[in-house]
This record gives C-alpha cells, structure tokens and sequence, in this order.
C-alpha cells in the first residue's frame, strides 16, 4: 500500500492546531444540545447532519479515491468506536471524576495509545518513532492543558 | 472510581483508535469519504443502541438554539482532518497538536464569551501549550 511520506511541514502542524479549534466548537453545539436533549440526541443529532453534509461534500467535491481495490471492512468501523467514546464519558461526567478529571484522563489515554499506535506502525499506518523533542513538547502541552483543566476556569 | 477512571482513559484510548481506523480507511479512499463512513456508521450504531435503551428524543430537544445542531458539518471536516493529517505527521503528533488547538481556543472563547477564569492560569497554561507546539515543530520527520 502507498503511504504519503512523514513530514513536519509548519502547515501539516498549522492545519493540526486549527482542526483542534474546530472541537471547541462542536464541543460548544454539541454541549448546549445535550443540555436540552438526551446525551444521546446530543450524539445522535451530529452523526445525521454530518452524514448529510459529508454526502454532500463528496458529491461536489468528487475526491479522487486513492486505490480501486477495496480496503478490508474493519477499516469502516472507525465511527463505532467515536460513538462508544460519547457513551464512555457521559458515564464518567456524572461520577466523581467530573469534566476536568474526564478530559484530563482522557488526553493521557490518547496520547499513550498514540505514542504506542506510532511505535508499532498499527493499522498500516506508517512507523514513527517517537525522538526526547516529541516527549518535551508533550509534557509542555500536557503541562498546560492540565493548568487550563484544573485552574484556568476558576476565579 | 477506579472502575470510571478507567473508563475515561478508554475514552482516550478510543479517540485515538478512531481517528487510526480512519486514517486507515482515508489511505484506500479519501479523507471525505473516511468522514462520511464515520457518521453513517456511528449514526446507525446509535440508532440501534438509543432504540435498545431508549430515552433518544428525552427532555426538551426543540427547546435548543438553532446554532446548537450545526455540530454535525463541523464534524465532518474535523474527522476529515484527522483522517488526513495522522497518516502525515503520526498518531501523536496529530494528536498533541489537537490537544493544543483545543486548549487554546477554548481559552479564547471563554474569554469572548466572558466566562470567569483565572487569568494567571490561562496566561501560564496558554505560554506552555506555545512552547511545547514550538519544540514539536522543529523535528526532524
């Protein structure tokens, strides 16, 4: 299978870092709706218009696809374990561990998984091993993100 | 509460494997088709799920702005993203600069929306989250 090529391209990080902007957003939507509604309609809501809006897209924007042969299913069931991920923290939001402590285990589950996930090169996605500069600039953004969990909105 | 701190780290642990399987899924087709893949199957898992345990139209649903059902499209391009940028810059990576992204206009749109916080703190977790995105980004690939 052909892999596009690792890069630290500054866009690569750019693109990233404003992708990250996007989950406030929906964090924000998504939220207010689970305020109002079931937690799941909050998740239920956001899977049917984005069903919509991504058919859409693909209809004007007709994406290349990258290879004719078929990729085996188990690749297709990325959504079930997104979904599994709203239904996991709406258990832990109402225990002991709150908003902070759900996001704040949350970040360390995601980031060992994906430092390991990295390492082993799984799910045919390219190897990468991790190098001390990946480990300083995580614990600084770990560092700062449980500042900002713990501290930051409180007066 | 070990048994729920658990939980959230599996939370974690899913996000990741998420965005790999569509990563995955993205190398075969298209970072878009990877996010519609990703809505469609996960609308019909909840589906089938809210329709076993029940409860999906509780509550006061029309009750809630307009501007709260625009996560969906939102969405679309957030999955597509991921899908994209995992197989170009790694699990973690991809993942670091999310956190960050999130972190810092979280803070930003507290501030715009004038929710109380602490301003030493915001100040101290913003300049760490720059610095570390400072020193991944000189890394040879």
């Amino acid at each position: 299978m052909s892999q596009p090529e690792l890069s630290n391209h500054p866009l690569h990080f750019a693109a990233a870092f404003g992708t990250g902007g996007l989950l406030s957003f929906m964090v924000l939507f998504n939220g207010t709706l689970a305020a109002y509604g079931s937690l799941f309609f909050a998740s239920w809501v956001p899977h049917l218009t984005g069903s919509v809006a991504a058919l859409l897209f693909l209809l004007v924007l007709r994406p290349k696809r990258a290879q004719a042969a078929r990729p085996p299913l188990w690749v297709y069931l990325g959504g079930v374990s997104g979904a599994v991920t709203v239904m996991l923290t709406s258990a832990t939001l109402n225990s002991a561990l709150a908003l902070s402590g759900t996001i704040a285990l949350g970040l360390a589950g995601q980031m060992v998984f994906s430092l390991f996930a990295d390492m082993r090169g799984l799910f045919g996605l390219p190897q990468r091993m991790p190098m001390w500069r990946d480990f300083v600039a995580l614990a600084l953004i770990i560092a700062g993100s449980l500042i900002l969990i713990f501290f930051g909105s409180s007066t | 509460m070990i048994f729920f701190a658990a939980l959230a780290i599996l939370a974690g642990v899913l996000v990741s494997l998420s965005r790999q399987i569509n990563g995955r899924l993205a190398l075969s087709t298209s970072a878009m088709e990877s996010s519609f893949w990703n809505h469609l199957v996960g609308l019909v898992f909840i589906t089938c799920v809210a329709l076993a345990v029940g409860g999906l139209f509780a509550g006061e649903p029309a009750q809630a702005p307009w501007w709260a059902y625009l996560g969906g499209p939102v969405g679309v391009v957030f999955i597509a993203a991921g899908s994209w940028l995992i197989a170009r810059i790694g699990a973690a990576q991809t993942a670091l600069m999310i956190i960050a992204g999130q972190m810092i206009s979280g803070v930003v749109l507290d501030i715009i929306m004038g929710a109380p916080g602490n301003m030493w703190a915001r100040t101290l977790g913003v300049a760490l989250i720059l610095a570390g995105m400072w020193v991944a980004q000189g890394r040879k690939p």
